[in-house]
């Protein structure tokens, strides 16, 4: 029997607006998420401010949360994770392993909004010595320290005199199998190195990189400022090691535009760890049999102009499932998969009507 | 390598000839530590914490101003190098780069990022100069010069109004016409003392007589305008030249004030009205146009040559102007213009601009050619046989160069004043 349900899976930004927009246009959404609370990555990694506009994450998040919370329309399990689906477009059967033991649900639609994680740079050579160091960290780390408003050496709790950012750590690269750009990262770390020079104006900012892939609005509202206003020093040419020399850092590289070799010393090296499909995602993926691309994100037909369709009609993605996003990127083709899962069901409903 | 040390340079030279042989940059190349050790950003830190010096920190390395920097095509130099080399450590107070600018503009006129070594190159040098760094001699005698004779060539004052006596029509002097006038001429050091500068000036006093204007000049009461001393770095001397003039024009009743040289015109137009003076400035071939009716009947004896004109940067790029002078050039009988390839907005600097006029021997040392030189050879491509300028800078330095690089006799280099005044004569 046709559903007026759908099912959207993980509670991040995603999620939570897919599930809000439905619930708007007048259908029922069932929330999935699989940690105890929702928020997703910005509330899981603790973001500081988001990139783009600088707000806190807390309270963007919280707001997206409250936009579903209480609703009468909006089913939220949490602690929840799908572990068989059967049907076809307009009739699907979810079982969701909860708290409560093993429950059937129908759904019309479904939406994916099962996001990423951070690329694990341990899982790249070591040339950068993650787990060596203490004070090489990542993007995600340092978004926890500037959240509690400091920004300190790891190894000795001291304010850094000179900071580094590594960009393209675990993207663009053939050999880790991560070939694609992850839009973000260049944004992030802009944002975090004005962050830093916010909170330790005597601190030297480097950033390193292969080309900054600032969009849009992204270039002027960070890449510039950072510089401009914040002198961060952008350097072209990403360093290839980092060794230990004392209590530094020492990174090796060339500076392409001079078309010397570079070896630095830095008392914080910030990997700009990129996106990758996250486990959920990819076990989601599986379970659905929706087609995955070759870096396992969920696939948009390829030439497609929607850009929330999956291989199974029926199942929608929305947000970094599909590949890296950013929020502003990621709440639009929440909006957009709302709306196809709500017209697919009125679609259905109005079929039936005509049957009867 | 601590801080505030120099990063190594790699001497490599682009030819040198060993024993008749020629050794391409790599068979000379001297190899020093080429690693970076260290960014010292306080060199950066220090050009941008100048007024006016801010912008060299924006620069994001797209390298636009290199393929239109005149510099770099004679040498190894332009903004952005000088971003990075300044960003590696390197004290642009204490480097040649400091000096090979020609403030000639048209990096700023393609840089995405605006910026602007206009305002950065006179706030570096001027800063140089306060902290008593070395500044190339030729450059400070020209300073002592102005300063003491009111003019960078240390011409004699009371000497200023001698051209006059051989321009063949009275040229009158505000002091005795003791009534107001329509254009107070101001002349300019070079019109008034080079020999070549002095045939355009009678020139461009016989072509005002012919076509009536009602014109004086200032004769010795007039001193260097300063413009291209003030982008050298001597912001106190262009200060001191602004105010004495400022005075003696204040001391007479004029509709407007002509010029002959686009420095003059930069000065008075965008740089006098800061300390208190302001006037309607024209450049001559502006004027000239304006009477391009009345004038058209005078010329009278075709001039038939090959004519490519020399956008000045002063009087096209900083200020806008390209059609006068091209319309009076178009207006003399038998005279065929010509384009070089770079022209107007992207026209090719002489090298003479924000001090280049006195650094010639300096530039010589760090660039392989003048960029006069590689000028007049643009010019010379076109076919033309005479160059036209409008800049009393350029005719020494076009001059030279045509000797230089072998076009005597080929080409000739001419004041738009000395071809409206030939095409004046009667047959």
């Amino acid at each position: 029997m046709p559903s007026d349900a759908v099912l959207v899976l993980g509670g991040g930004p995603a999620g939570l607006e897919a599930a809000r927009g439905v619930a708007d246009l007048g259908h029922r959404a069932i929330l999935v998420e699989q940690r105890e609370r929702l928020g997703g990555q910005p509330d899981a990694a603790q973001y500081a401010a988001l990139t783009h506009g600088m707000r806190p994450a807390e309270e963007a998040i919280g707001e997206m949360v409250a936009a579903v919370t209480g609703r009468p329309e909006v089913e939220i399990r949490l602690k929840s994770g799908l572990t068989g689906f059967r049907g076809s477009a307009g009739d699907f059967t979810a079982t969701l392993a909860t708290p409560e033991g093993a429950r059937e649900v129908g759904c019309g639609a479904v939406i994916v909004a099962t996001g990423f994680q951070h690329f694990d740079p341990g899982r790249e050579t070591q040339m950068y010595g993650y787990y060596e160091y203490d004070d090489v960290i990542t993007l995600t780390d340092a978004e926890k320290m500037l959240k509690a408003g400091k920004f300190v050496k790891p190894s000795n709790g001291q304010p850094p005199e000179r900071v580094c950012f590594i960009q393209c750590v675990g993207s663009r690269d053939r050999q880790i199998g991560n070939e694609y750009c992850s839009k973000v990262c260049c944004g992030i770390s802009s944002k975090q190195a004005i962050e830093v020079r916010q909170l330790l104006p005597k601190a030297k900012v480097f950033i390193f990189y292969i080309d900054m892939r600032m969009y849009g609005y992204w270039e002027n509202e960070l890449y510039w400022p950072a510089q401009e206003k914040y002198k961060v020093q952008y350097i072209r040419g990403i360093v290839t090691e980092v060794l230990k020399k004392g209590d530094r850092l020492l990174i090796r590289g060339e500076d392409t535009t001079m078309g010397r070799p570079m070896e630095v010393a830095m008392d914080v090296v910030v990997l700009a760890v990129g996106m990758e499909p996250s486990a959920g995602t990819r076990a989601v993926a599986q379970l659905l049999g929706v087609r995955q691309n070759k870096y396992g994100f969920v696939e948009v037909p390829p030439g497609s102009l929607d850009p929330v369709a999956t291989s199974v009609p029926g199942v929608f993605v929305a947000g970094a499932a599909a590949g890296p996003m950013d929020l502003n990127d990621t709440m639009g083709t929440a909006g957009a998969a709302a709306l196809r899962a709500a017209t697919l069901l009125r679609r259905v409903a109005r079929a039936g009507a005509a049957a009867r | 390598m601590p801080y505030g040390k120099q990063p190594p340079e790699v001497h490599e030279k682009a030819h040198v000839s060993v024993g008749g042989i020629d050794l391409p940059g790599h068979w000379n190349r001297m190899f020093g530590d080429r690693t970076i050790t260290d960014y010292d950003t306080s060199t950066l830190d220090a050009i941008t914490d100048l007024p006016g010096g801010e912008s060299l920190g924006w620069c994001y390395q797209c390298a636009k101003c290199i393929g239109v920097c005149p510099v770099d095509i004679v040498g190894d130099y332009g903004p952005r190098k000088i971003h990075r080399k300044v960003q590696t450590g390197v004290s642009l107070l204490d480097d040649p780069d400091l000096w090979l600018c020609t403030t000639c503009m048209n990096c700023l006129r393609v840089c995405p990022k605006e910026v602007d070594m206009i305002q950065i190159m006179p706030a570096a040098r001027e800063a140089a100069i306060n902290e008593g760094k070395a500044i190339p001699p030729e450059l400070q005698k020209v300073f002592e010069a102005t300063d003491r004779y009111g003019n960078p060539l240390g011409a004699n004052p009371r000497a200023r109004a001698d051209w006059t006596k051989g321009a063949g029509v009275p040229v009158p002097v505000m002091a005795q016409v003791k009534r107001p006038v329509d254009v107070l001429w101001y002349v300019g050091s070079y019109p008034s003392y080079h020999p070549r500068g002095i045939d355009a000036a009678r020139a461009l006093a016989r072509v005002f007589t012919a076509l009536g204007v009602d014109f004086a000049i200032l004769g010795a009461e007039e001193k260097e305008d300063g413009d291209s001393i003030r982008l050298a770095g001597e912001r106190g001397l262009f200060e001191k030249l602004a105010e004495a003039n400022i005075k003696t024009f204040a001391k007479y009743t004029f509709a407007r004030l002509v010029v002959f040289g686009p420095h003059e015109y930069n000065a008075f137009k965008n740089e006098y009205p800061k300390l208190g003076g302001t006037w309607e400035v024209l450049h001559y071939t502006q004027l000239l146009a304006e009477h391009l009716d009345r004038l058209l009947p005078l010329l009278v004896t075709p001039v038939n040559r090959t004519v490519t004109y020399h956008d000045p940067c002063y009087l096209s790029r900083h200020n806008g102007e390209y059609e006068a002078p091209r319309a009076l050039l178009r207006a003399v009988p038998g005279l065929t213009l010509v384009e070089m390839p770079r022209n107007r907005e992207n026209g090719y600097c002489c090298g003479g601009g924000g001090g280049g006029m006195w650094l010639d021997s300096f530039s010589r040392d760090h660039t392989r050619m003048r960029l006069s030189d590689r000028r007049v050879i643009e010019a010379a491509e076109t076919g033309a046989g005479t160059l036209a300028i409008c800049c009393p800078y350029e005719v020494s330095r076009f001059e030279d160069a045509v000797k230089a690089t072998g076009h005597d006799g080929r080409l000739d280099v001419r004041d738009i004043a000395e071809l409206l005044d030939a095409a004046m004569r009667p047959a």
